[in-house]
């Protein structure tokens, strides 16, 4: 659940020095896009991602194809002229969930993680958070998904969870929904199985309704405007 | 009119799948009535299974597998690594059995006896990964068939028609590397349905890549959009990779009757689905097709449904 678990260690960094096409070919071999840019003693001293490079560089430079470190000429451009400085960070000690709500709300696509002092521990990006939640979803095992709508009132997920039991299923994970009717909730059990006929007769016996698939939706959050 | 084999074994039924099971020995006995009652079966070539050699097995999963299956049957196990796969003490035996027919079933089709087949074989087998059971199946029955014919009858290009509802995850995988199989399957997608694999960007790995491909249906399509998906994803696939054998993974639970999942195919989508793939053979394999039986589980229209797709193996429809 803490940073430290899901972010990459072993970073790649470059210097405040460096040459802003070589930053740009070690983005392209390591198939990246934030650069953490640090000093000697591995502090953190700002980052820079493709989008700072590609600003500053001709468009040239991202033709297909291109491979940067044969023809290019040295640009005048040095990382600590483009790199964003105090970058937004978070520490190892921070939970996925705050990573996720500060994502969110700084519109980044990757936190350096920094230990005391602003010393580089790691970076979380947002392909650790969905690694992270492809996990928790379950759904890289086998099973079936299936949507049920709970009246919004306590004891309803027990009823729910103790009918999967006695059908001897396994759960891969539960996801629940807001729903757009009022005093209902839309609760998602992955169940690990194919043969998901049995517990589906069973939901709808017991009182629950079992919602058609193309009318499936996961959350009516506005999406913010950048996006 | 061609000469059309049908594998079909008593012994298929004696796998057994505990109460409350959808994979029944009666999908089995409905397949074999609805032929019958179409008056097919007379002009069919019987042919009964045998078990196959382990070295054929052994062309897809590991021999610790093997011999786990094997154990968990002689200790009378009533499933073998996840609730779904429900056995009996034959089970082992009975897989043995359906993959042997089949291998059979290509040597009277490469000797010239028959010129395609179906296959009506329990238990099914394209979710069975090298290594691991799952979804009622547990020796990949198409993916060993494919590899004896090219190791066997030095057939080199094999393409797979997979129409069963679910994605054959356990194909796909065995063969994402290898140029020299191609895998189409078209399924209900795989967020609604089961295994959770078969997305429109698994296209194969390495080597293989541009060999799998993957048509995923919502929930709720039927005819139209198979057709659809029929001619934008796997003619010009056959058409560039012009597959000498086509081999089809036959599930009948795409079915609108057939409450497995909620793709609604009618019957006459299903016979036009056949007639593509009968075409197809004629056109790139010499007709060479075998068809052997995943899914399909409603008994009240299994039978038409095998007769249909008979029907279209002898006559072309």
């Amino acid at each position: 659940m803490f940073v430290s678990q899901s972010m990459t260690k072993q970073v790649v960094t470059i210097g405040k020095d460096s040459d802003v096409y070589e930053a740009l070919n070690i983005m392209k071999e390591n198939r990246i896009r934030h650069l953490p840019v640090i000093d000697s003693d591995n502090l953190l001293i700002g980052i820079v991602t493709e989008r700072d490079i590609r600003s500053a560089l001709p468009r040239e430079a991202f033709k297909k194809g291109s491979k940067g470190e044969n023809a290019e000429p040295k640009s005048q451009l040095k990382a600590k002229d483009i790199m964003s400085i105090d970058p937004i960070t978070v520490s190892p000690q921070f939970t996925i969930h705050d990573a996720l709500l500060l994502i969110q709300r700084s519109r980044v696509g990757a936190l350096p993680v920094v230990g005391e002092n602003n010393r580089l521990k790691g970076i979380l990006s947002v392909r650790d958070l969905l690694r992270a939640f492809i996990n928790v979803l379950g759904i890289g095992d086998p099973g079936t998904l299936i949507c049920v709508i709970v009246k919004d009132e306590m004891g309803q997920m027990k009823k729910l969870v103790d009918a999967i039991s006695q059908e001897n299923i396994s759960m891969g994970s539960i996801m629940v929904a807001r729903y757009w009717e009022e005093g209902k909730r839309a609760v998602f059990p992955y169940l690990l199985t194919q043969n998901v006929m049995g517990i589906k007769k069973k939901m709808v016996e017991i009182g629950f309704e079992i919602l058609d698939p193309m009318e499936w939706y996961l959350d009516q959050l506005p999406q913010s405007r950048d996006e | 009119m061609k000469k059309t084999g049908f594998l079909y074994d008593d012994r298929f039924l004696l796998h057994l799948t505990g109460e409350f099971h959808p994979e029944v020995p009666e999908r089995l006995t409905a397949i074999y009535n609805g032929i019958d009652d179409a008056g097919l079966m007379s002009g069919l070539t019987r042919i009964e299974a045998e078990p196959a050699e382990m070295e054929w097995i052994q062309t897809v999963h590991t021999e610790y597998y093997i011999s786990s299956l094997r154990n968990a049957c002689l200790s009378a196990e009533k499933t073998f690594h996840c609730p779904d796969n429900q056995m009996c003490e034959s089970t082992f035996d009975i897989a043995c059995l359906a993959v042997g027919g089949l291998l059979k079933t290509a040597d009277l089709l490469m000797e010239g006896d028959i010129d395609n087949a179906f296959c009506a074989v329990r238990p099914p087998g394209h979710h069975a990964e090298p290594g691991q059971a799952m979804g009622f199946c547990y020796f990949a029955n198409v993916s060993i068939l494919a590899k004896y014919i090219q190791k066997k009858w030095g057939i080199k290009r094999i393409g797979i028609v997979d129409f069963d509802v679910h994605h054959g995850n356990g194909t796909q995988h065995i063969f994402q590397e290898d140029p020299t199989v191609f895998y189409y399957s078209i399924h209900e997608h795989p967020t609604f349905s089961f295994p959770g694999t078969g997305r429109e960007f698994e296209e194969g790995k390495g080597a293989g890549v541009g060999f799998t491909k993957n048509s995923p249906i919502l929930p709720g399509g039927g005819d139209e959009e198979y057709k659809k998906s029929f001619k934008k994803d796997l003619f010009p696939a056959f058409a560039s990779f012009r597959p000498q054998m086509i081999l089809v993974s036959a599930g009948f639970d795409a079915h609108a009757g057939d409450n497995m999942s909620g793709i609604k195919l009618s019957t006459p989508g299903y016979s036009w689905i056949m007639k593509r793939v009968y075409e197809m053979a004629d056109i790139y394999s010499d007709g060479r097709l075998i068809s052997i039986l995943e899914g399909g589980y409603s008994l009240k229209h299994l039978p038409e449904l095998a007769g249909n797709h008979v029907n279209i193996l002898m006559n072309g429809g």
